[in-house]
């Protein structure tokens, strides 16, 4: 597993919203180590049994904390992100869509400053099977076991995982990088840490039209010793227009299904034609029968 | 969003970029009282969003105000470069004695912006910098620590000499100075043009042709401005603009809260989530359905969102069934499935619609389908809900 192990102790920013609220619910009935929620203004309060306050700090030097999912809304994505860090977390994850393009640089830049981790923004967050998830992935479609899974796009990326589940390929982690622009983490960032995994045997990765993070990913898959699979959603989609994420935009000849295709097949990295066929091309490079 | 040629000149302009003498126009009367007050030469520029301008016809050199009523009368309604034409543009005209092209941008890649520069602007900048990637210097801008002046030197340093030693630049030396001069000007302008570029939460700012004209002044001749659509909270400026330039059904998804295009086939499709919508093309395609639409319902479903996003999809006419392909993570199932059962019930004459749809209170969600007569794929496989609506459209099942 990556990521969220059994040392992670989260809090929930935005923990009061209405958004916040029901994850942080569906969070803990998943088993996941919630310590506290943050919202200005409503400390004291307490949601689904956790203390709520003011401050990430106050709840970080209370609890324990090392990790955040945040709930918060777009405006005041980029100051929570920034407390977070400021507060001495590792791993922050932020759900919230429609973040500005140059307050996600600001939270990468800072981020990386600090060495930790940003998944997002607009991102399902993570899952480790049997661990805990932090973000709003549907625990009831992963099962544990030893594919590592990375996506784009959270919904694709939940039927991917669900298509292993059935094919009785567990995952390690499933880990959502986002589908914006720029991402805190990108699919090669992930690539590396399921590569240094003990527990994860091979990659599945979900990709698609729009930007280079798949040839990126491409490049670094060549390096790797374990196997890596992937889909590219979009093969039929139009050039120039934008398709929901920010991201999937075919623009003068860049981020084409055919470049990516290409790129990744070229790498060893076999393209599968649909979330289904994912597991038909995983099966034989898996080390271990899978029952 | 992509910014008209005058709005992003207004943008620099107001932080001290020199811009040409100009006004925007949105009759021929306009064009001809414009070109009168302008006096000499002047060019009539077609105001739409999108690159190639020129290369279609959308740029005409003017003398006085009958030609360039003339040639507003010739812009103004016609499609160009797929974009009708509702304003022009009349500038005064540049001698221009060397072309330059100025550009930042995002960079997703390197967590960062890139500013650009190339000494071959003009309209094939594109094809400079595809053929010989050498010619655009490339620098890359940390954007905690913002621009500083080692930046304009990397960029600028050597070049005042390099273009006094061109030969299509030679007046220039004599009538610019030399090489400090204008590189002290380049640099002015870069520094204002990346205030603009993060003022107004730009993902592209060009300035393409940065033109070096004869008497020695440098002017942004064009300027090419794209605006984050996920910053209107705060460029609110531009919230009116960016509805003007939806087609209707656009409007009316941007109202709704989800995003949508219109691709022309004939079976509907909404999804939760842009890479399952894409993927869902896909499926789509493999099972030889043409989508008449993208729809991303994005994480906030609730059931009057969904009743409305099956209004908008499934009840244009020439639409002969739909695809619906949700997962509960972030949405509401149950809510999701009232809202389709909703919309459904209000048809005069029901169209066919085949629902995959997994995650929270799944049961509960299958359940108020069912009961309506929807057919429900509870597997996680868009590839068999897409070959369910194909054999349903085409009789095989009823």
């Amino acid at each position: 597993m990556i990521l969220l192990d059994q040392n992670i102790r989260a809090i929930v920013q935005g923990i009061t919203g209405r958004i916040g609220s029901v994850q942080t619910k569906w969070m803990l009935e998943y088993g996941t180590a919630l310590v506290a929620g943050v919202t200005p203004g409503k400390g004291g309060q307490e949601v689904h049994g956790l203390p709520v306050y003011d401050t990430v700090r106050e709840a970080a030097e209370r609890h324990g904390a090392n990790a955040s999912a945040v709930f918060v809304p777009a405006p005041f994505a980029l100051a929570a992100v920034e407390e977070a860090l400021a507060a001495g977390l590792r791993l922050v994850v932020v759900i919230t869509e429609h973040v500005p393009v140059h307050d996600s640089l600001r939270m990468k830049r800072r981020a990386q400053e600090c060495g930790a981790v940003l998944l997002g923004p607009n991102c399902p967050g993570l899952l480790t099977p049997g661990v805990g998830k932090l973000g709003i992935m549907p625990g009831s479609l992963f099962r544990p076991g030893p594919v590592g899974v990375v996506g784009r796009s959270a919904t694709l990326t939940y039927e991917v995982a669900g298509n292993l589940s059935e094919a009785g390929f567990g995952q390690s982690t499933a880990v959502g990088v986002g589908g914006d622009v720029v991402t805190g983490s990108r699919f090669v960032d992930v690539l590396r840490l399921f590569e240094a995994d003990p527990a994860t045997e091979a990659v599945a990765m979900v990709g698609e039209i729009g930007g280079t993070a798949e040839e990126e990913a491409a490049a670094f898959a060549k390096t790797m010793r374990k196997p890596v699979v992937a889909l590219i959603a979009g093969r039929n989609a139009p050039a120039e227009k934008r398709l929901g994420h920010a991201g999937a935009i075919i623009r003068g000849g860049l981020g084409t299904p055919q470049s990516k295709v290409r790129a990744l097949e070229e790498a060893g990295v076999p393209v599968a034609d649909s979330p289904a066929d994912v597991v038909r091309l995983l099966r034989p490079r898996m080390n271990r029968p899978v029952p | 969003m992509m910014l008209l040629e005058h709005m992003g000149k207004a943008e620099i302009a107001a932080r001290g970029v020199p811009v040409p003498r100009g006004h925007v126009c949105a009759t021929p009367e306009e064009a001809a009282a414009a070109a009168a007050e302008l006096g000499g030469p002047a060019v009539a520029k077609a105001q739409v969003p999108a690159g190639g301008r020129g290369k279609a016809g959308g740029v005409i050199p003017v003398d006085g105000p009958d030609a360039a009523a003339e040639a507003a009368g010739q812009l103004l309604g016609r499609p160009l470069v797929g974009h009708v034409v509702r304003s022009v543009l009349v500038e005064e005209r540049l001698q221009i004695a060397r072309e330059l092209f100025l550009g930042l941008a995002v960079d997703p890649a390197s967590a960062g912006y890139l500013a650009l520069l190339s000494t071959e602007g003009g309209i094939d900048v594109e094809d400079v910098a595809a053929q010989a990637p050498g010619r655009v210097r490339r620098l890359w801008i940390d954007p905690l620590a913002g621009l500083t002046a080692e930046h304009a030197a990397a960029l600028f340093g050597d070049l005042g000499d390099e273009l006094a030693l061109t030969p299509p630049s030679a007046p220039l030396r004599r009538r610019a100075g030399e090489g400090p001069g204008v590189r002290a000007s380049l640099s002015d302008i870069l520094a204002k043009l990346y205030e603009t570029f993060v003022a107004c939460d730009a993902l592209i700012a060009e300035v393409n042709p940065l033109a070096m004209l004869s008497d020695g002044r440098i002017v942004a001749a064009d300027c090419r401005m794209e605006v984050d659509d996920d910053s209107l909270f705060r460029q609110q400026a531009y919230g009116a603009y960016r509805e003007a330039q939806m087609d209707e059904r656009e409007r009316e998804a941007n109202q709704i809260g989800v995003s949508y295009v219109g691709l022309g086939g004939d079976v509907g499709l909404i999804a939760s989530g842009a890479g399952l919508g894409m993927a869902s093309l896909d499926m789509l395609g493999l099972a030889d359905l043409s989508p008449a639409n993208f729809l991303d319902t994005g994480g906030g479903i609730t059931r009057e969102l969904m009743r409305r996003a099956v209004q908008l999809t499934l009840y244009p006419e020439g639409v002969r069934g739909e695809l619906i392909n949700l997962y509960g993570g972030i949405n509401p199932m149950v809510e999701a499935a009232l809202g389709v059962v909703d919309a459904l019930r209000e048809m005069p004459v029901r169209k066919p619609v085949v629902v995959k749809l997994l995650g929270n209170r799944q049961e509960e969600a299958w359940g108020i389908l069912e009961a309506e007569g929807v057919p429900v794929v509870k597997r996680v496989r868009t590839e068999d809900a897409a070959r369910k609506l194909a054999e349903i459209l085409t009789g095989v099942v009823g």
